[in-house]
């Protein structure tokens, strides 16, 4: 069997044709969902479409919202945002950008014929008019203050038809890449927007190259076929690709954010004891550093520090199994001989989540608290979740940037279909605390409103916070200036370089 | 044969029918929802009522499953609701890939196993005997999701003679056929063996090596025809597992075939691609096992088709 592989391989059957030199080779795990960012939800979708599309601002890395297609951008009341648009921006077929295509975007989005998931999005939305080429002005029906959140719509030319079907190439943009070639469940292939400048040691173009699986993406990296992988290789095999010379792993702060939400329609969990008991059984610190081996920043909250309405003095439930021993007793749940309570938890997870399931049911029940791991596919854990249908279950969210975000999860109307309040929680303090800090404008005020919100939200704990996510990012050394985003974005694979060698594909 | 032929061809329908209907009944039952899985989770409710009116999700189940069945027997598979194509067509891209994998792991199973099983049939209990059904035990127990890796790391990684992943040339096909393959391999040479061996002491081989032929001649020539019959029948059940053991290596390798189209259809809750693929694979089964009973007559005369 070895000597007819040696003989394939002499034969010529050939390694993979490497992608063209001076391409990186950047792996994913699944498909983008839709390669038109008008429809685009998924973060894959986000990452790639970012690449191909700009939008009015964009989020730098410390969460605050600059220009990108807007020279400058202002509020002169409390329902009006008004954008001046840059001059001599390109799409990457040659045409001049100006104020009609960013409308034309925004209107075959929000037309309910589009049926585009991002509708949803800009329920806020009154208006959006162009007075002139270089001029936009965005209404909302009330003070809304997350408002410039629904700027950063990635703008497609005018004319271009709603997708019909999803594994079409992406249409034209500004971005500082055009997409050549998509085929899903492959790759997608980026090449260089020709009216957009770039250094002569730039990638000339990124081949997105889906690999579902964790292990293949790990041994590509190695092997020198993958450049650059960002938040898809697993803890477990970090230790081995940092001890490959020609790999370079580099985390930093990310704010994805890990919690184990808890059900308020079980009466058990309504006992502010109870939840207070689960938080402080679960020894936080030490599943991020051995489970996670240290890739993840145990959690006050949702707002991970980057973020500008962060406020990290709340109650933070320190490891402590006795204090939540003793919770368990004033709630009036003895332990018996083998210090079982009479307290039972179903837990839904997804099969990824089956180790950290384990990991809290084992030290839950050091407590007394029995806990049933349900674990299943995705689609099946997202329709229980959704129906309320479970007890406790972990899961993340990624992207947080507006902290508007507690009013989908935490106000007491957004329960599913509505919303994502999927435990419900309700508070009346929240609710009003929520509804303010969406109409309140003045940045400072909302800090404070938010910073209440937190506190709240800690002494209640709807969600118990788990942690952080880092960003990790497992990249080949001849890639040189990629500066991660806290939020994931692969931005900055617009300005790396690539060293002499690797340039000429001689490092394969 | 004709007849016969034609029989188990008519005997289709209703297999074809009967796993439509599982299918059908067991996607709609399992939770979640393809709407959501469209729209995303902040979708307004009066767009989802209205994507529901349009892929007719709204209609009562037995409406549905009435024009499910109605289209399935008009050859019209239906709409995929992910990649809004039809789904004959998604199967039509995709199923090249997945025969070329399977009849590549079949063909690595049969070119491994048969040296294994004669070496093993020939001297029961000698050194060769017990190092092949070592490895075939070796093979049964290895799972893809495991063997594949390790194939990565030895032949891509450490000697680099093959490519890791993806379709290409034949390099491509070599560590998904090998890894497929294996567990078949391993089970056809036991089952050999075991063939071999019982028909080892029979009158007709006595008679041959009576007649000057040498024991291993005779083993070949005569032992392993007969043994054949068993050999072709474990090969036409055991496309079921190649089939099922294609979904985890085509994730492996990146293959893009009918396994990796299903799995991504069952997480978008897609429930006319998903039926597609499972109508598929049921009817590739169907069909291999068709051929198998048609192989017979060719591998033992005295087996009549009627």
């Amino acid at each position: 069997m070895v000597g007819a592989l040696a003989l394939c391989a002499a034969l010529g059957c050939g390694r993979p044709a490497p992608p063209p030199p001076r391409f990186l080779q950047v792996d994913i795990e699944n498909s983008p969902t839709s390669t038109d960012p008008r429809f685009a939800t998924d973060a894959i979708s986000s990452r790639i479409n970012e690449l191909v599309f700009d939008s009015l601002v964009r989020v730098d890395r410390h969460g605050r919202f600059v220009g990108q297609l807007a020279e400058s951008f202002e509020r002169p009341d409390e329902t009006h945002i008004v954008f001046h648009l840059k001059r001599g921006i390109r799409f990457s077929n040659g045409r001049e950008m100006t104020a009609r295509d960013v409308k034309y975007t925004y209107d075959t989005t929000i037309n309910p014929s589009s049926m585009s998931p991002k509708r949803g999005g800009f329920a806020e939305l009154k208006s959006i008019e162009a007075p002139d080429d270089r001029t936009i002005v965005m209404t909302t029906y009330r003070p809304y203050a997350p408002a410039m959140e629904m700027a950063m719509l990635e703008i497609v030319e005018e004319g271009t038809p709603l997708p019909r079907k999803s594994a079409a190439p992406a249409p034209a943009g500004t971005g500082p890449f055009r997409m050549v070639r998509y085929a899903r469940d492959d790759s997608a292939w980026l090449e260089r927007n020709p009216y957009r400048p770039f250094a002569p040691d730039a990638p000339m173009g990124i081949v997105f190259k889906i690999v579902p699986d964790p292990t293949v993406r790990a041994l590509e990296l190695a092997e020198g076929i993958c450049d650059l992988a960002e938040n898809n290789i697993e803890p477990e095999v970090l230790p081995y690709l940092i001890s490959v010379p020609d790999l370079e792993v580099n985390e930093s702060s990310g704010t994805t954010y890990q919690y184990l939400g808890l059900n308020f329609r079980n009466p058990l969990l309504r006992d502010p004891r109870i939840r207070r008991a689960i938080a402080y059984a679960i020894d936080r610190k030490a599943i991020a550093a051995s489970y996670l081996r240290g890739t993840a920043r145990v959690a006050s909250g949702m707002l991970a520090p980057e973020n500008w309405a962060y406020d990290g003095k709340v109650a933070t439930y320190d490891y402590d199994p006795e204090r939540a021993r003793r919770l368990l007793e004033e709630a009036g749940f003895h332990a018996d001989a083998r210090g079982r309570r009479d307290i039972r938890f179903v837990y839904k997870t997804t099969p990824e989540g089956g180790r950290l399931a384990e990991t809290i049911q084992a030290m839950l029940l050091r407590v007394g608290i029995e806990v049933e791991i349900r674990s299943n596919e995705w689609a099946t854990f997202y329709g229980d979740i959704q129906k309320g249908n479970f007890d406790l279950m972990s899961s993340r969210w990624i992207g947080i940037n507006d902290p508007n975000h507690y009013y989908l999860v935490f106000d007491s109307s957004m329960t599913p279909p509505r919303g994502l309040n999927r435990g419900a929680y309700s508070n009346p303090e929240m609710d009003s605390l929520l509804e303010q800090g969406a109409t309140t404008i003045d940045p400072e005020q909302r800090r404070r409103i938010y910073a209440r919100v937190q506190e709240l939200a800690a002494e209640d704990l709807p969600y118990i916070s788990l942690w952080w996510i880092q960003n990790v990012v497992v990249m080949n050394r001849a890639v040189r200036n990629f500066t991660p985003y806290p939020n994931g974005s692969l931005r900055s694979l617009a300005e790396v370089k690539l060293a002499d060698d690797r340039a000429r594909g001689t490092s394969r | 044969m004709i007849r016969y032929f034609l029989r188990r061809l008519g005997a289709l329908v209703p297999v074809a029918i009967g796993v439509a209907t599982l299918t059908f009944a067991m996607i709609h039952l399992v939770p979640g929802d393809p709407v959501v899985a469209m729209l995303g989770e902040t979708a307004a409710p009066a767009d989802i009522a209205e994507m529901r009116t349009r892929l007719g999700l709204d209609r009562p189940i037995a409406e549905q499953y009435t024009a499910f069945l109605t289209g399935l027997l008009k050859g019209d598979l239906g709409e995929s609701i992910s990649y809004r194509k039809s789904v004959s067509s998604l199967i039509a891209e995709r199923f090249p890939a997945t025969i070329e994998l399977t009849m590549a792991g079949m063909l690595v199973g049969v070119l491994i196993a048969f040296p294994l099983g004669i070496v093993s049939g020939m001297k029961p209990g000698g050194a060769a005997d017990v190092g092949a059904m070592g490895f075939a035990i070796l093979g049964i127990s290895i799972p893809h999701i495991y063997l594949g890796p390790l194939l990565m790391i030895v032949f891509s990684l450490d000697l680099r003679w093959l490519p890791l992943t993806g379709r290409g040339g034949l390099s491509h096909l070599v560590l998904p056929a090998l890894t497929l393959g294996t567990a078949l391999a391993a089970v056809i040479a036991r089952m050999l063996r075991q063939s071999l061996i019982s028909v080892r002491d029979s009158d007709y081989m006595r008679t041959a090596v009576s007649k000057g032929m040498s024991p291993a001649a005779a083993l070949i020539r005569h032992g392993l025809r007969n043994a054949m019959t068993s050999v072709v029948t474990l090969l036409g059940l055991q496309t079921g597992a190649l089939l099922t053991g294609a979904l985890i290596t085509e994730v492996i390798f990146s293959w893009p075939g009918i396994g990796r189209l299903l799995i991504g259809a069952i997480g978008a809750r897609d429930y006319p691609l998903v039926e597609g693929c499972v109508l598929t694979f049921a009817l590739t089964y169907v069909v291999v096992n068709m051929a198998t009973d048609l192989l017979y007559a060719i591998v033992d005369p005295r087996v009549r088709l009627e």
